[in-house]
């Protein structure tokens, strides 16, 4: 009898220890992605084009799946360890509560909904999202008030039907809303002339005119109706992976206020022209341990991905198809609206 | 004690009271599992969403509704949106499955040729592409610019089909529904000699009717028909039929249609053929017998699959939400986006969709029941 419950005591007791450690190493989601050695990151059901798509060779490509590699770089030290998840608009809240995935890095618009009832928690904006409206050419519209009475297709779902019903409604002008659950459709009933024009983000609508049979037959109208901080979103409570997801953001933007990009990373590193260059790079310790990553991080973030200029250009900018201008993403000493914290 | 465990009434109750309770249990304990979980994500819980306005407006909607309206009144809209496009489906799917019965069994080879190919062609390909197709054909149609008319009163564009409508007002067209459900009760109490009078009578009485709503209560300025009318971008007037409504409506009537066809031939060759060659032998008509022998024992065989058609129509209206028709599913789906109360909104769904379904399944049952034959089958 003793004997049994001597053994019985030592179960528990090694349960109750093992218990322990194990929550001592976990600390919320950046101890699953660390364990896990992978970091599940949004990707989209079909593709938005410029920020999550899929190319020829069946990669995925975009200016969002770039960040994605750069976070799961920083924590995890490759790309590679970013395991994109497929996903719809409709489906990244829950996916993220249900743990399906760890963070939302698709164009997320901040707003006060969903920071506050949904349970989830902002990064600072990595990206601004200028609305505009793009219009059939043959309409002739300089302004959006030409297009009165005329069709609008949004994205189902979307700030874009909002923002776009606030703007009518201000400016008094009439319209036929139409909104779509995909957009492929919304392309096809674009292309297909169902839609007078189609209102939404600016990357959107000059990928969408991109990839239109003829794009000259489309045109951007001047008049920005709204413009949109995007964050990065975690789960409430893991304010570590937020710290970390903060500073990754700032990294991509200090490096580039440097002008170190990808290519002279490494000469950077070897003759830090200042001492935040220096701290940034790991040359001096402090960058990574007050974070629970490696003091190299950003320098591996940098020399894989490149900095925020190098990825922009290449997702979204100028190398890419799009040719989207850089306009309020620029940094602000470039007339631009981003700007890193402060490394001390 | 051991007599009653060896009961055998006694164990089958048991069983029986234990395996409720364990369901019922175990119902609860997902409940209150996934509201604790909730709540410790923070997330807001409760229907009290409901009547926060949405902020975004709806492209199609019987009653009005705006960004301004709640989501009460939003979810409405879309229940009557699928509601309309739902027994508009079951009506026209039944009459052209009706017709492509009749084709399958007349003796006539060519029609019979016709009927079965249809049946092949719509039953075998997936409801959703027809619908895309559909959609495809009418949005590739010219601009509203270059739009079709007939005499400049009809429209026929990738916008949609743009008829004149007489001037009534919502209020005007239901005092007309209710007025000719009355119409069509008091002419049944016409005594049953006269009973040639009644369709003439119900007529002449339903025109008037119309008639007098049409001129009066009306401003003086109006005209009498609103005929559609280019201005700018758009027709303004008359009446529109949009083209996301028309491809779900084609779309599903003829889907649907290939299936209740076979349903009714089914009814109709399940009647024994004694009964018909008995209606010859009384000196009956052939439309007679069909009238007072075939349809109505046919009808009373295929009610049970009937029912379950129509109940698997109504769910069909949910593809709408691919080519932007806003039915009650698209209108869910958007509110989560936009309001985040996931489970709250498809427990709304859900319940919606048992609430129509169950009271087709109930009208057919009520149907069933009275055309039953009495005594004996």
């Amino acid at each position: 009898m003793l004997n049994k419950l001597m053994k019985l005591a030592t179960a528990a007791s090694l349960a109750f220890a093992g218990a322990t450690s194990a929550q001592a190493q976990d600390e919320g989601v950046l101890g699953e992605i660390k364990a896990r050695d992978s970091l599940l990151c949004t990707g989209h059901n079909g593709s938005y084009l410029g920020f999550a798509e899929v190319d020829a060779q069946g990669e995925w490509q975009g200016f969002d799946i770039e960040m994605c590699r750069a976070l799961a770089t920083a924590i995890l030290g490759s790309p590679d360890k970013a395991q994109i998840i497929p996903i719809s608009w409709a489906q990244r809240f829950p996916a993220i509560q249900s743990g399906d995935i760890d963070v939302i890095i698709k164009v997320t618009g901040w707003t006060m909904t969903r920071d506050t009832e949904l349970g989830l928690q902002y990064s600072r904006p990595y990206f601004i999202g200028p609305f505009y409206v793009m219009s059939r050419s043959d309409l002739g519209a300089e302004s959006i008030s030409d297009l009165e009475g005329g069709v609008f297709c949004v994205n189902a779902g979307t700030t874009v039907e909002r923002v776009l019903a606030d703007y009518m409604e201000t400016n008094g002008i009439e319209y036929q809303p139409l909104a779509f659950e995909k957009g492929e459709e919304l392309r096809a009933a674009l292309y297909a002339g169902r839609c007078d024009a189609i209102a939404g983000f600016g990357p959107f609508l000059s990928s969408t005119r991109v990839n239109a049979p003829n794009p000259d037959d489309f045109t951007i109208i001047g008049d920005v109706i709204k413009l949109e901080p995007e964050g990065i979103v975690v789960r409430q409570g893991e304010d570590d992976f937020l710290d970390v997801i903060n500073w990754m953001v700032t990294a991509l933007l200090l490096a580039e206020e440097n002008g170190i990009t990808s290519e002279n990373v490494d000469e950077m590193k070897a003759n830090p022209p200042s001492a935040t260059v220096e701290r940034l790079l790991g040359v001096t310790p402090g960058v990574g341990t007050r974070l629970g990553l490696q003091d190299d991080w950003a320098y591996n973030v940098i020399k894989t991905v490149g900095n925020y200029g190098q990825i922009y250009d290449r997702t979204v900018g100028d190398d890419s198809r799009y040719k989207l201008p850089r306009g309020l993403n620029n940094l602000w000493n470039n007339g631009g609206l981003l700007y890193p914290l402060v490394l001390d | 004690m051991t007599k009653l465990f060896t009961s055998q009434k006694f164990r089958r109750t048991a069983v029986q009271v234990l395996f409720v309770a364990a369901v019922v249990l175990f119902i609860l304990a997902t409940i209150i599992v996934g509201r604790t979980n909730i709540a410790d994500q923070g997330i807001a819980t409760g229907f009290g969403f409901l009547n926060q306005t949405t902020g975004w407006p709806v492209s199609f909607s019987l009653t009005d509704v705006g960004p301004r309206s709640t989501y009460t009144e939003v979810l409405f809209a879309g229940l009557l949106n699928t509601m309309l496009v739902g027994f508009m489906t079951l009506f026209f799917a039944t009459l052209l499955g009706l017709f492509l019965a009749l084709m399958r069994i007349s003796s006539n080879s060519l029609m019979k040729l016709v009927g079965t190919t249809y049946v092949e062609v719509f039953r075998n390909v997936p409801v959703i592409l027809q619908v895309f197709f559909w959609y495809a054909i009418l949005t590739h149609l010219p601009g509203p610019r270059q739009a079709y008319s007939l005499a400049d009163i009809a429209f026929f564009s990738n916008r949609g089909l743009m008829l004149p409508a007489p001037s009534l007002s919502g209020l005007d067209i239901l005092i007309f529904l209710v007025g000719c459900v009355a119409i069509g009760f008091g002419l049944k109490s016409i005594k049953s000699k006269k009973t040639g009078l009644r369709l003439p009578l119900a007529i002449i009485a339903a025109v008037a009717l119309f008639v007098i709503l049409l001129v009066t209560g009306r401003d003086a300025d109006v005209p009498l028909w609103s005929v559609p009318e280019l201005k700018g971008l758009r027709f303004v007037g008359g009446v529109s039929l949009k083209p996301e409504f028309s491809a779900l409506l084609i779309g599903l009537t003829l889907f649907g249609a290939s299936y209740i066809g076979e349903i009714i031939r089914g009814g109709l060759m399940s009647v024994d053929k004694g009964k018909l060659e008995a209606g010859s032998a009384l000196g009956m008509s052939a439309f007679q017998i069909n009238r007072y022998i075939r349809i109505p024992l046919a009808f009373r065989a295929m009610l049970p699959s009937l029912s379950n058609q129509y109940i698997w129509l109504m769910k069909g209206t949910t593809v709408g939400i691919a080519i932007g028709y806003p039915d009650y599913f698209a209108i869910v789906s958007t509110s989560i986006n936009q309001s985040g109360q996931t489970m709250e909104l498809l427990a709304l769904l859900m319940g919606g969709f048992i609430v129509v379904n169950y009271s087709i399944g109930f009208a057919m049952n009520l149907l069933n029941s009275r055309l039953k034959l009495k005594g004996r089958s």
